[in-house]
């Protein structure tokens, strides 16, 4: 995490602070900082752009009205994921729920502007590669899509804030509310998985 | 391959996930790599997971240039901030809406609204037009009950009628015998029917015999309906209430003078001959002589109908009729002792028109 690495933790606490005696401009400072992280980990899990401007909305909406429980015990970045990670855990528990609902590829016919398949979008800033890499990989692409679809809600979150949000396993436990040793167990199972439905890649 | 090396290929498997993505400790990587150093197999392993989780970042790592513009955060951040706009304002005060509920209701079902709008036009076409227009014929305060003949009044109801004033308006053809009534009681009520309906008679009777309840315009109004009911027994009872007894002699005399076709009537005749006597208006009592003048001459046609008249003696039997001395002496008392000249002179006539009847 970056944004979290980056900023010394008296600023941050000072801004926290500033926040729950009610600036706005000090709340909307902290939403700045991380909110490129939250947005991202919300799109990485829930597949659509919409989807993942309801969990970015709805968390931080959360967070506004929860800050004055923030007790600074644990970071506030910690704390902010957590928040997060259960919005959009919510999300996938109810998406599971529908299962009418469970296509994770957006309709390309609402696309929204500059949100359009990021798959494709690397496609055009990799030039260099050739267009049998380029069907091969997409390929590979809708077989991870489909492959992370079978993961739990939490293997899944737990995968993604691993290997693509970078976060240690003791701060995935710390936003999840759970231990360590579980996140670990959730990232085997998810990587076994992931394996096994994508072991003929390579 | 060794027992203990399987062991350890098994152990060092286990950890590999946790190894590639440098999630173990200090001493499990040490061992891990020392094992790896001699263990090709667990080697290959660890180069597949690597290679697995290339892939797999490889494809997921495109999703950092998911919003290359900003689009997205901006269009995020925008909503963030309105909703928190929301969340800071202090709550509006809330208009009073009267049937808000209903509006809302109306403004999502259109469809629904428009029948319902029809049918409340229908209802008040047909119905409430005529509710109104008796509303406002009632011309009292309160709501009006437009009560049907049938209805049964109580003597309670009755009594009630008499603490409030009470018009009456016969219809324009006097010959029909239909009356309407406009009684203001607590709830006002208008009566409209014949006369001869038994309800509506009832009240007729009831406003002439409790004369002090209503006003003496409206029993003379009464008087006028009833005057051509005087077969009925009820009707010719108050009659004769109203003319011994009623405070105004105007309705006494009209009381009087709708008894004009049973006079050959015993009750009647004595009713007269009381006010004779009694009856402290001359006007009352000029009428009373005609009145019995017309009973002694007898022979009127209305007369002959009545009970009474079927069974009337002839003239010479009729002077045997006790009550016709009576009437004769006081005809006489009056000629002689009236205070009032107009009635003496009136008396003095009376006693020449029946005079010969009395020779004989």
């Amino acid at each position: 995490m970056a944004a979290a690495d980056s900023l010394p933790n008296v600023n941050e606490q000072s801004l926290v602070a500033e926040a729950q005696a009610g600036s706005r401009v000090a709340f909307e400072e902290l939403v700045h900082r991380y909110d490129r992280d939250v947005l991202r980990l919300a799109l990485n899990l829930m597949k659509r752009p919409e989807d993942a401007r309801d969990v970015y909305q709805e968390a931080f909406l959360k967070v506004f009205k929860n800050l004055h429980r923030f007790r600074f015990e644990c970071s506030f970045y910690t704390w902010l994921y957590r928040i997060v990670t259960n919005v959009c855990l919510d999300h996938l528990r109810r998406r599971q729920a529908r299962p009418e609902d469970q296509s994770p590829e957006p309709n390309p016919g609402h696309h929204e502007e500059g949100i359009t398949d990021f798959f494709e979008r690397q496609r055009e800033h990799r030039p260099t590669l050739d267009p049998e890499r380029q069907l091969f990989g997409k390929e590979i692409q809708a077989r991870i899509a489909s492959a992370m679809e079978r993961l739990s809600p939490r293997e899944r979150v737990v995968f993604e804030m691993k290997h693509y949000q970078g976060l240690k396993l003791r701060a995935i436990g710390d936003a999840l509310g759970t231990t360590e040793e579980t996140v670990k167990n959730s990232l085997f199972r998810a990587t076994r998985k992931l394996r096994s439905q994508l072991g003929g890649l390579r | 391959m060794s027992a203990p090396q399987q062991t350890q290929c098994k152990e060092v498997a286990a950890l590999l996930v946790f190894y590639a993505c440098e999630e173990t400790s200090a001493q499990e990587k040490a061992r891990i790599e020392k094992h790896l150093a001699g263990c090709a197999a667990c080697a290959s392993q660890l180069a597949e997971e690597r290679s697995l989780h290339e892939s797999l970042m490889e494809a997921l790592q495109a999703s950092e240039q998911f919003d290359s513009g900003g689009i997205l955060l901006s269009r995020c951040r925008s909503e963030l901030a309105e909703a928190l706009d929301d969340l800071s304002a202090p709550p509006l005060k809330k208009h009073w809406q009267p049937l808000g509920w209903l509006r809302s209701w109306m403004a999502m079902r259109p469809v629904w609204s428009a029948a319902v709008l029809v049918l409340i036009g229908l209802g008040l076409g047909t119905q409430g037009l005529p509710w109104l227009s008796a509303r406002l014929d009632s011309g009292s305060n309160g709501q009006t009950v437009n009560v049907s003949p049938s209805a049964r009044f109580t003597d309670e109801q009755l009594a009630k009628m008499a603490v409030a004033s009470m018009s009456f308006s016969p219809t324009s053809d006097s010959t029909s015998g239909n009356v309407q009534l406009h009684i203001k009681t607590e709830q006002p009520l208008v009566l409209s029917g014949s006369v001869d309906d038994p309800d509506l008679r009832r009240v007729l009777t009831y406003v002439v015999e409790n004369g002090n309840q209503t006003e003496a315009g409206v029993r003379l109004d009464c008087l006028e309906a009833l005057r051509a009911r005087t077969g009925d027994a009820d009707v010719r009872r108050a009659l004769l209430y109203a003319a011994r007894n009623d405070q105004n002699p105007a309705v006494r005399m009209k009381a009087m003078e709708s008894l004009r076709d049973v006079v050959v009537d015993q009750t009647v005749r004595e009713t007269l001959i009381d006010a004779l006597e009694h009856d402290s208006n001359p006007g009352v009592r000029v009428e009373a002589v005609n009145l019995l003048v017309r009973s002694l001459e007898g022979g009127t046609p209305e007369a002959a109908q009545t009970p009474e008249a079927v069974l009337a003696p002839e003239p010479v039997e009729r002077l045997l009729d006790p009550s016709m001395e009576r009437v004769i002496q006081t005809l006489q008392d009056l000629e002689r002792s009236d205070p009032n000249r107009y009635v003496r002179l009136r008396s003095a006539a009376a006693l020449r028109q029946i005079g010969p009847h009395e020779v004989q």
